[in-house]
């Protein structure tokens, strides 16, 4: 195991910089920059004295921020993100040609896939976690800041946690497919968005169902979209969430690992 | 050092090598072959990157596909020209010597010993993507002998490199096989493998046809014309100098370049560099030879 993490933490440390300073990062970057733009101008309209937004004289800040993180973030951003990083461990190194660098040192491939899914987990983190908190600093009230800060770390959590099942499940479908964007881009958008809106147990073949059950906005009560939450939600237990998304990341990663293993990989000429 | 048996890979109904059985000798051996006739792939399943679809392959008495352990002991410098352009050359070296196993400190200073090698410590810190055709070649081989391995496997080295560097990388490449490596080093050139060893395999059409030494076949090859492909500062100059060469059929001029037809390829790249290293006739950036020479040898020889 120690020859397997040695190598792993090499590989996560050659991709990491690779991987932060490449034009898909500038992609994440604007992605992750357009709920922050919405927050800011959700902030200079609050400042110029419009009147915000109220449901029974309160203020929806928190309501609005929570509705943020689970349209925009864990609907949308996380399962970009995994579809674009994780179908790309491999194939770029293999399209770009560099996989025969990597492959002909004397470390397991899979080590090689899973330094590579550590980093691509570092890195996105590394820009979704400071979005999400810019996010949070400009629609939430000073006042109400350390009163949200408990819900702010499990929304940090949860967006790990959502980058870490999406980027391992597409990780395997990026190692086994031809054309992993495009299968992950269906699965993403097209399969977890039909199972969701499915009566009976579909959608439990999505991650997003053990995921939004984390979610820990209360919608207002009297709201559509706390209708729609109800209705998309058939909340199974935080155990049963956490437990199906590691045992997701994990199967997927060793699958993938497995599947990395014994693949020829034959660059065109 | 390496042996095949009944070694074969097909890709689909394509077959990339046919029940090839061939024992490497330690020392340097030169595998040399036209495009298309199976050198890539005998490199790709030697260095353990392709699965054979029947048959073995043995490095070092082990067998290579499923086997990383075993490149503790392999150095490879592939063909293809692909980078992290965006690193520096000691970075790109020290991070790919840290896979085998090497502290921080110690992979640095193999990378540093590598790159010195291959006459390229001072531009160490530049990124390669700012490197030259020749120093691109340069620090694929600093990748490859950084580790010190004990088996070398070089894929068309010399490929873009100009004159200069051309003999110096054949002089670093003989020395190391006199220091007890062994070296597999492919190419489409024979002049090229000539300089660096007698000891061949001749491939063609996924088979080995003939293997031994390079003399036998060597006045077969002489008496067909060999092209070469010079890109240099002035080619008028270097036209003008030529001209005056024995064996120099023809002489043809692109932008930037000019490719020159001979009957003495030998002397001819005795020549050429000398005129590379006195500068008579301007910089010479960059030699190739086309690679329908060898085709055009081996339709020869196959006819013989």
């Amino acid at each position: 195991m120690k020859p397997f993490l040695r190598g792993a933490w090499r590989v996560f440390e050659l991709s990491l910089g690779e991987m932060l300073w490449s034009r898909r990062t500038i992609f994440l970057a604007l992605v992750v920059g357009c709920p922050v733009l919405v927050a800011a101008v959700y902030r200079i309209v609050d400042m110029l004295g419009v009147t915000p937004l109220k449901l029974n004289g309160q203020r929806m800040d928190t309501t609005v921020f929570g509705i943020m993180i689970w349209l925009l973030f864990l609907r949308f951003i996380v399962p970009v993100l995994g579809v674009f990083y994780g179908t790309s461990l491999i194939a770029d190194e293999v399209e770009d040609k560099t996989i025969t660098y990597l492959f002909t040192r004397p470390i397991r491939r899979s080590a090689v896939l899973f330094g590579k899914y550590i980093a691509y987990l570092v890195c996105t983190t590394l820009v979704v976690l400071p979005g999400v908190m810019l996010v949070y600093f400009l629609i939430v009230p000073f006042q109400q800041i350390g009163a949200g800060f408990t819900m702010l770390v499990t929304d940090l959590a949860l967006m790990a946690l959502g980058l870490a099942a999406y980027g391992g499940l597409f990780a395997l479908v990026g190692t086994i497919m031809k054309r992993p964007l495009v299968v992950g881009l269906v699965f993403a958008f097209g399969w977890e968005q039909f199972a969701l809106i499915m009566p009976g147990y579909v959608r439990r073949f999505t991650l997003m169902y053990y995921i939004q059950s984390l979610v820990p906005h209360a919608m207002p009560a009297e709201s559509v979209t706390s209708l729609l939450q109800a209705f998309f939600t058939d909340n199974p237990s935080t155990l049963t969430s956490l437990v199906s998304l590691a045992g997701a990341i994990v199967v997927s990663l060793a699958l993938a690992g497995r599947v990395v293993e014994r693949r020829e990989y034959v660059l065109e000429q | 050092m390496i042996a095949a048996e009944h070694l074969s890979k097909w890709y689909g109904q394509v077959s990339g090598l046919n029940d090839v059985t061939v024992t490497v000798p330690p020392g340097i051996t030169g595998l040399l072959g036209p495009n298309g006739a199976g050198k890539s792939t005998f490199m790709k399943l030697v260095t353990g990157q392709l699965k054979p679809s029947k048959g073995t392959v043995k490095i070092l008495g082990e067998p290579i596909w499923g086997n990383p352990a075993l490149y503790h002991r392999i150095g490879f410098c592939p063909e293809q020209d692909s980078f992290y352009e965006r690193m520096t050359g000691l970075g790109w070296v020290t991070a790919l010597v840290s896979l085998n196993g090497l502290e921080p400190d110690a992979a640095s200073a193999a990378a540093k010993r590598a790159l010195e090698a291959v006459d390229l410590l001072d531009a160490a810190d530049k990124k390669i993507g700012a490197y030259s055709k020749g120093m691109r070649q340069r620090v694929k081989m600093a990748q490859a002998l950084a580790h010190d391995p004990q088996v070398l496997i070089l894929d068309e080295p010399l490929s873009g490199m100009d004159p200069l560097m051309r003999r110096r990388t054949i002089r670093l490449i003989r020395d190391w096989g006199r220091s007890g490596k062994s070296v597999l080093v492919s190419s489409h050139i024979l002049h090229e493998i000539e300089s660096m060893t007698s000891n061949i395999l001749l491939i063609n059409n996924g088979r080995i046809l003939a293997e031994g030494n390079v003399h036998q076949i060597r006045e077969l090859i002489d008496t067909h014309p060999h092209s070469v492909f010079i890109r240099a500062e002035d080619t008028k100059a270097l036209a003008r100098a030529l001209l005056v060469e024995d064996g120099v059929i023809s002489m043809r001029f692109e932008p930037g370049a000019m490719v020159v037809e001979t009957a003495r390829p030998d002397a001819f790249y005795a020549r050429l560099t000398d005129m590379a290293a006195s500068g008579e006739a301007g910089v010479i950036d960059e030699v190739t030879s086309p690679d329908d020479n060898l085709q055009a040898v081996f339709k020869y020889l196959v006819k013989q």
